[in-house]
């Protein structure tokens, strides 16, 4: 030992202590290092399948990504809805992104004004916390690459494709089909498939008319996903296309609907405004279903400015409103046919004549004819649309079995036919004037006539009144409507399964042969307009006319060339045809359109025409030499003379 | 340079024969760590040496070439600029008190010119020195139980005292246990460090309630439960654990720690480093860490046993004592066995006057090898 001590057992004394505790400590470390290495373990090899769960979860996120909304056909396939690919911005809404500088950047880029300007500043400030907002739709390929190009000065922006809502009709469909529009608030429910985070989704729409809406869940299918690594701010790292989930896309619907008769019949309506309804008349489907003007669902897809709206809402011929099913109206002497039947079947002889001077005192008023028909019967009274005849008629059968009767076809019902809108109308009788007038709940014996002419209280849809043209053409089952033909490929009920109708064939027949005397034999109230007729050689059309009351004319000429528009009389038209073995019926209504024959008729007869002439039979039978006649009416001989 | 040779006074004083006695096995597994921390750096930037990678290997090689140099420095010229060092470390946290800058909401920093000077860090060695100087020249008895002792008691004291109040409790508690640490290797009687093992215990309680900042309470109570603020406190916790947890037993490799490549992980490349590692090397990674770690304080013990002089022991062994501590409590912290408290650590984590510290320190403890059968005079430096 070189070491000097001046207290050498002094020094020995506290190396050995240091010694011994330096080893204590050394062990002490090492107890903690190996209980580190423990606790290691624990967390590494027992517990790491938890913590590789954990850890995955806070990698990966899956974003969400919109099923292609379901197409919607019609009868023969061709597409009334589909979805095109729609390049868009997208702006992340992050707590790092001055909104405002991007807005500024983008402005540079892509025009936009004041309003829009604001109008996005809502958006954004109404869209959840981490929803990305949808900045510009619908860009052109050169604005998508441009800003593409110069994405860095615009942070916090993404371009992506999505998919929009196209309905290549535009406004043939458009209030049946209805549109999709951006998801509101009220939308938006706590629970149930609207409680889906798709619907936060950008760009996402949901049904908001027709059967858009009613088929919403349908036709929107379920949302897939994208598997993405994030970082803990939530921004997309890299994309796992092996881990996503394909979304499902949405059921097609296919509609009984036919686009060709569809399409021309908004084409002649031209800026008419009414509706007309067509139905086969052995199964039931709605081939046309249709109300004039229309406007561009596209249009409700993009989002409507106020300034359209106003438009749209403020033009007179009220484009928006569907007439053919929410829209109720008088049926005027179309009504004339239920009449005759609740006579025929209540026992009054068809063959009874009651004399027409052109106006008839009744009940301390004169009730007017349009002409002085003379002596005339049933099918006459039909044929030339006899005021005076129906007026006593009614009164001789009285308003509950008329009621019944219109009831029994449909009238004052509400059908199931998948889409929302309808509105029922009034078939009204004393009871009902008994419950809803308590002030006058008497049924007066004035009101009688205006019944028989289709007048008073009552009010039909269009759609009521040509499932009582396809119901007296079928004559034998109570059709009902059917506008729905298969979901996803699942076929709907026809609606020929029906319950038989419950009147005589001889008294159907006698009303049918009338009918087609109105169109086809001299004196017939549709006769006189060339237009009103079919021209398809041997096949034939049988019909009504209807002209109904917009407003009281009082003691007044009912001449209605001179009145203003909205004043004018709504004009109808039902029809079916061929007449001798039906195949199609159709309602026509005019709005304001004046008289049936001349409004209605030519519409009713160009859109038979267009069924008929794409029915392989008919156009064979059209084609093909006259065959012998094979009247499917035997008991009376129809007074229909192709000669 | 036989081994002989460092036995004779004048032959051992040639350079040669000090460089010889360097422990270059020591500075081959410091070396070891400082690298794998590099490589970790390196990973969790994104394969990149910037910004931590690059900086880490020069500042260690830096330091290195500095431990070397100071190594080599005679053990009596440290003896004598223990007190010194001491006494400048606790005038500059009391600077730094008055006009430290605040950090962090922690006054812990002191701008001189273009140096960040962190009292704290130089306190941790001027405490070893002049601790190891201070019972250099007490007596074993006196070292036992003596009213002597309430000078050491005071000079742990006051610099942890000081720094608690920054406040930067980990460094307080780091300062007080290895102070306790050397005074019970000095000879202190086990009854009084049971007494005062029971007197920590019963003040804990009051110095949590009182004493303690809300954040540092906040830490604590999360701790127990990380669960109850998964978005707060408990944060650092539950994603070190995941960062540990998920990279199993041979991690997900070298570049592909999601928690530490995605941010997920807090202080991913300082305090938490050794989550970030262990993430992408897993257990098996770590265990070769701590086997480097475990080989490096057990080599630093055995320097300080062989030493001759109670100062060179008691100075190397206060060093070992702060390594192995902060690894303790690092490695404790981010496994979720300890509350967070702000100690890296060492030679892995990211940060420059850490590495400085430590740098310095091992440099004290080859320093005592090189020269452990130097004279140390007692009671004052022969040198200076």
């Amino acid at each position: 030992m070189i070491e000097p001590s001046i207290f050498m057992d002094e020094v020995n004394e506290r190396q050995g202590t240091f010694q011994r505790r330096a080893f204590l400590l050394g062990g002490g470390f090492g107890v903690g290092l190996i209980a580190l290495g423990g606790r290691l373990a624990h967390l590494q090899l027992l517990d790491a399948n938890r913590y590789k769960k954990l850890s995955e979860h806070n990698q990966f996120q899956f974003l969400l990504t919109p099923p292609p909304r379901g197409l919607i056909l019609d009868r023969n396939g061709v597409v009334l809805a589909s979805n095109r690919p729609d390049f868009r911005l997208l702006l992340a809404k992050d707590d790092h992104v001055d909104i405002d500088a991007t807005l500024a950047n983008l402005t540079t880029l892509v025009p936009m004004d004041e309003a829009r300007l604001r109008r996005l500043r809502a958006d954004i400030d109404a869209a959840p916390r981490k929803a990305p907002v949808a900045l510009v739709e619908d860009m052109t390929w050169e604005e998508f690459s441009r800003i593409n190009v110069r994405a860095p000065e615009l942070p916090g922006v993404t371009a992506d494709m999505g998919e929009v809502r196209v309905y290549p009709y535009a406004g043939a469909f458009a209030h049946v089909i209805g549109y999709v529009a951006k998801v509101s608030a009220k939308d938006v429910t706590k629970t149930g498939p609207n409680a889906e985070p798709i619907l936060l989704n950008p760009g996402f729409r949901i049904g908001k008319q027709g059967v858009e809406k009613a088929f919403d869940l349908q036709l929107r299918g379920t949302a897939g996903a994208r598997k993405v690594e994030v970082d803990v701010k939530g921004r997309v790292v890299r994309h796992d296309p092996a881990g996503d989930i394909a979304a499902i896309p949405g059921a097609p619907i296919q509609l009984t609907l036919d686009a060709d008769i569809q399409n021309r019949g908004l084409e002649i309506f031209g800026e008419d405004s009414g509706a007309a309804v067509m139905m086969d008349c052995r199964s039931g489907d709605i081939l046309c279903l249709l109300s004039a003007p229309s406007f561009d669902a596209n249009r409700f897809v993009k989002g409507l400015t106020s300034v359209e709206y106003q438009a749209l809402s403020g033009y007179d011929r009220k484009p928006l409103y569907d007439k053919a099913l929410s829209a109720t109206y008088p049926p005027g002497s179309t009504f004339k046919t239920m009449v005759s039947l609740a006579a025929l079947e209540s026992g009054v002889d068809p063959e009874l004549k009651r004399v027409c001077h052109g106006s008839w005192p009744y009940g301390g008023r004169i009730w007017h004819c349009d002409k002085v028909h003379g002596a005339v019967n049933m099918h006459d009274a039909i044929k030339t649309s006899c005021d005076i005849y129906f007026y006593q008629t009614a009164l001789a059968v009285g308003p509950d079995k008329i009621a019944a009767m219109a009831r029994q076809f449909g009238l004052g019902e509400l059908f199931d036919i998948g889409i929302p809108g309808q509105r029922p109308g009034l078939v009204p009788d004393p009871e009902y004037k008994r419950r809803h007038f308590p002030k006058d709940p008497v049924w007066h014996g004035g009101e009688t006539p205006s019944f028989g002419i289709g007048q008073g209280y009552l009010n039909l849809n269009a759609l009521q009144l040509c499932v009582m043209c396809a119901r007296l053409a079928n004559g034998a089952t109570a059709l009902q409507p059917r506008l729905i033909h298969s979901i996803g490929g699942v076929v709907q009920p026809s609606g020929a399964q029906a319950p038989a109708l419950p009147v005589a064939k001889a008294h159907l027949a006698l009303v049918r042969a009338a009918m087609a005397s109105v169109v086809n034999d001299p004196g017939g109230t549709a006769y006189t307009n060339v237009n009103s007729r079919l021209n398809l050689g041997p096949i034939k059309m049988a019909g009504k006319t209807g002209t109904a009351q917009a407003h009281s004319y009082g003691a007044g000429s009912r001449n209605t060339a001179n009145l203003a528009w909205s004043l004018k009389d709504h004009a109808w038209f039902i029809a079916f045809a061929p007449y001798d073995d039906p195949r199609y019926a159709v309602s026509v209504l005019v709005e304001h359109g004046g008289f049936g024959a001349a409004a209605a008729a030519p519409k009713a007869a160009e859109l038979l025409r267009v069924a008929l002439l794409k029915d392989a039979d008919i156009r064979a039978r059209i084609t093909a030499p006259p065959p012998p006649p094979t009247p499917v009416v035997a008991e009376k001989p129809a007074p229909v003379s192709a000669t | 340079m036989t081994a002989s040779a460092i036995t004779q006074e004048g032959e051992r004083d040639r350079l040669v024969v000090k460089l010889g006695q360097i422990d270059w096995t020591f500075c081959l597994f410091i070396t070891g760590i400082a690298a794998a921390g590099a490589l970790v750096l390196y990973s969790i930037a994104g394969g990149s040496w910037s910004p931590w990678a690059g900086r880490h290997l020069i500042l260690f090689g830096v330091c290195f070439a500095l431990m070397i140099g100071l190594a080599l420095v005679d053990l009596r010229v440290w003896f004598a600029l223990a007190y010194p060092i001491y006494g400048i470390g606790v005038l500059l946290l009391l600077a730094v008190a008055v006009i430290g800058h605040s950090t962090l909401g922690a006054q812990r920093w002191l701008d001189i010119g273009p140096i960040r000077l962190q009292p704290s860090e130089i306190i941790k060695v001027g405490l070893v020195l002049a601790l190891a100087r201070f019972y250099h020249s007490l007596s074993a008895r006196n070292a036992r139980l003596s009213w002597w002792l309430l000078i050491p008691a005071a000079m742990i004291g006051l610099p942890a005292a000081i720094v608690a109040h920054q406040p930067d409790l980990g460094t307080a508690i780091l300062i007080a246990a290895t102070g306790g640490l050397i005074m019970i290797m000095a000879g202190l009687s086990l009854r009084v460090v049971g007494a005062g093992l029971l007197a920590l215990v019963a003040i804990v309680p009051p110095m949590f309630m009182f004493v303690l900042k809300a954040y540092q309470r906040a830490r604590l109570l999360t701790f127990l439960n990380p669960e109850a603020d998964r978005t707060g406190s408990g944060y650092h916790i539950i994603q070190s654990k995941i960062a540990l947890g998920s990279g199993g037993l041979l991690g997900k490799g070298f570049g592909l720690g999601t928690q530490s490549q995605l941010n997920f992980l807090p202080e991913k490349s300082t305090d938490f480093i050794f989550s970030s590692m262990a993430e992408e090397f897993g257990f098996v990674g770590c265990a070769v860490i701590l086997a480097l770690y475990a080989g490096v304080i057990f080599m630093a013990l055995r320097m300080a046993s062989i030493a001759h002089s109670h100062f060179g022991r008691l100075s190397a062994a206060g060093v070992t004592a702060t390594f192995a501590l902060c690894v303790m409590i690092n490695g404790a912290m981010v496994m979720g066995l300890a509350p967070v408290v702000g100690v890296p650590m060492p030679l892995l984590s990211y940060g420059g006057t850490v590495m400085i510290t430590m740098m310095v320190g091992f440099a004290l403890v080859l320093s005592v090898r090189v020269h452990r059968y130097s004279e140390v005079t007692r009671g004052g430096g022969a040198i200076l």
